[in-house]
């Protein structure tokens, strides 16, 4: 292999090398951005969740008590025993789990979506702490709470006033602007989980749909190891039921229906399409290539080249020529990827998962979390990206070179 | 049939045939080459001269026959072996030049030692050395687009030159030239057998280029005539 020779065949034969690096660039730019785009889904469909610490959320539907007065459970979540959350607990693959019950209570005069948060433990809604706006956060073993803000506005709560709920009296210590901290386990109060277990199992309401003692929970969030997230969330169903609505990143994507957050495989075989398409075009120009430079190769024969070394020369050149390809089809990419982080995706929260009951004004409205695409191209899928270039360039090199070093000198040589 | 076949020839031909299909192109030929002769093989277009050559300079393989240079048989060579047998034995003077047009004048002389393990200072002298014999000094660095037809066929002549060839195969070397560069072309090529006793084997269909040659081939329907 000849440096000058490839070095000037490469920038004297502009065309033919733009040809060829245009078709492949294209198409590896294609395989990165789709993969890039892939796990920037992927990782937006970690939000909701990510915002309270966990990977997987749990809730039992259940039924709705006939009269909806005092302290009831909302129909998407019901009991979930002591039992069941220690059964849980033990599963290979949970690494943490963040308990709560939440509450809807109706007083005479008002309406409460209530709570109940384990102050100390960082998966679960207990991240609002991040978020407390004046006041305090709930502190272990005292029964206070802590109003959302906008709730608080609305009915001019403020901190060191007390509120009554279901006959209980609770000091509000403090006000969180939980719309900033979660669009998932939010509510109008917060109290210690075992305020909330109390007023739970001390409701007839409660207890004719959903028998519940104080131990018991009705929302769990489950921190797990991310290759087990899929078989954990059928395993748990086998615990706690068959209707259990059990969120994961997964089913955010699957609500949020884009192509690209549908499946791995779908994306691989989209980037299989491009990749395959990009060859094809590559090889097409490269052999048109060679083929226009049959008399030339047959003067290298006759000058006293060998196969070997007219292979190796073509090799060398489609292997450089690809790994421009790979160079520019990374800058396309990273292009695109710069163009798309200004995108943004609504993830919907599911119906089940919000927490305000559809009879109260905005119930029904359809939650978001809106982000931006974080659209990034890791090292890894760069270095992927080129070196399956430089494969191509020498795959491509190596068995259009054997073929044209076959020709004869005498057959391409002869004068016009 | 034959024509001039000596002992101690430095090329030989014999019995050479050549056949595609049923299209024979070259019947029976035998002849031979001392070293430092220059022969002129003359005939009509098509009559089998350019592919005779190919056979001597083992570019193409006989159907029949044998080829010998320097007491060697390289119609049994392989495709490398044959390779090397040009690289070192042989240079080839083409009409229509064949430079390689990405090349500058001096790179396209040293093109037959790229693949030889030698450092680019060294291919470069060498190439310059017969650049400047060639009175082209002054345009090592040009492409073969700025270059005349004359000034391309030097820089073909000092490629053929680089390896110090034993033979010398031209293919009409003056064909795409002007009377005036085609004889400057001559002169060098008769300089060359004289001076540096390299064989010279040459296609024309001119016969008065060949009356400078040291002997004449006539070829006709694929056979050498006289």
């Amino acid at each position: 292999m000849n440096l000058h020779y490839l070095k000037n065949e490469l920038w004297y034969q502009r065309r033919r090398t733009i040809a060829a690096i245009v078709g492949l660039s294209i198409g590896i730019g294609l395989l990165v951005i789709l993969n890039a785009l892939s796990t920037a889904y992927r990782q937006a469909g970690h939000a909701p969740l990510k915002e309270i610490g966990a990977d997987i959320t749990v809730q039992r539907p259940g039924d709705v008590p006939k009269d909806l007065t005092g302290v009831v459970f909302p129909c998407s979540a019901v009991t979930i025993t002591d039992d069941q959350v220690k059964k849980i607990g033990g599963l290979e693959g949970v690494r943490g789990i963040g308990k709560g019950v939440l509450l809807w209570i109706f007083d005479p005069n008002r309406a409460w979506v209530v709570l109940g948060v384990e102050q100390k433990n960082t998966i679960g809604p207990a991240v609002l702490r991040s978020a407390v706006a004046e006041g305090r956060f709930l502190e272990p073993g005292k029964p206070e709470a802590l109003v959302e803000i906008s709730y608080a506005r609305q009915f001019d709560i403020k901190v060191g006033d007390t509120i009554t709920m279901a006959g209980a009296s609770f000091p509000v210590v403090g006000l969180a602007d939980a719309s900033r901290a979660a669009k998932i386990a939010i509510a109008n109060v917060y109290v210690p989980i075992e305020e909330a277990q109390k007023l739970a199992a001390g409701s007839s309401q409660v207890q004719s749909v959903s028998p519940f003692s104080a131990a018991d929970v009705n929302l769990l969030f489950i921190k797990a190891d991310q290759e087990k997230i899929t078989n954990l969330a059928s395993t748990l169903r086998t615990i706690v039921g068959q209707k259990a609505t059990i969120g994961t990143p997964e089913s955010f994507l699957k609500l949020l229906g884009s192509f690209f957050a549908l499946s791995d495989k779908l994306t691989m075989a989209a980037s299989l399409i491009a990749i395959i398409v990009a060859v094809l075009i590559a090889f097409k120009t490269m052999a048109g290539n060679i083929a226009e430079r049959a008399r030339e190769i047959g003067v290298l024969k006759a000058v006293g080249w060998t196969n070997r070394n007219v292979v190796g020369q073509l090799l060398a050149e489609s292997v450089i020529q690809c790994f421009l390809a790979g160079i520019f089809g990374l800058i396309l990419a990273a292009i695109a990827a710069y163009g798309l982080s200004f995108m943004q995706v609504s993830i919907p929260i599911p119906w089940d998962m919000s927490p305000t009951p559809h009879f109260l004004p905005g119930g029904g409205d359809q939650v978001f979390k809106t982000l931006s695409l974080s659209v990034q191209i890791p090292w890894i899928l760069a270095a992927f990206g080129i070196l399956l270039s430089v494969v191509i360039g020498g795959v491509t090199g190596a068995l259009l070179g054997r073929n044209i070093s076959k020709i004869k000198p005498s057959e391409v040589l002869r004068h016009e | 049939m034959n024509s001039g076949t000596n002992n101690g020839a430095l090329l030989s031909g014999k019995g050479l045939s050549k056949q595609y299909g049923d299209l024979k192109v070259v019947r029976n030929v035998s002849l031979s080459i001392k070293a430092g002769e220059f022969v002129c093989l003359v005939g009509k277009s098509g009559c089998g001269k350019t592919t005779l050559l190919s056979l001597l300079s083992g570019l193409e393989r006989p159907s029949n026959g044998q080829v010998m240079l320097d007491g060697k048989d390289i119609t049994k060579a392989t495709e490398d072996e044959l390779a090397l047998f040009r690289r070192n034995n042989v240079g080839f003077i083409f009409q229509s030049f064949n430079l390689i047009p990405t090349l500058s004048a001096w790179e396209n002389v040293a093109l037959p030692l790229f693949p030889m393990a030698m450092s680019e200072q060294e291919r470069k002298r060498r190439a310059l050395e017969l650049l400047e014999k060639m009175e082209l000094g002054h345009r090592t660095e040009h492409l073969p687009s700025a270059l005349s037809g004359g000034e391309k066929q030097r820089v073909a002549i000092a490629r053929a030159l680089i390896n110090h060839p034993k033979v010398l195969f031209a293919d009409e070397p003056t064909g795409n030239l002007d009377s005036a560069t085609g004889d400057a072309i001559m002169e060098i090529l008769n300089k060359l057998h004289k001076e540096e006793g390299v064989g010279v084997l040459m296609v024309t269909h001119e016969v008065e280029l060949a009356k400078t040659a040291d002997r004449l081939i006539r070829m006709q329907d694929g056979e050498v005539v006289s």
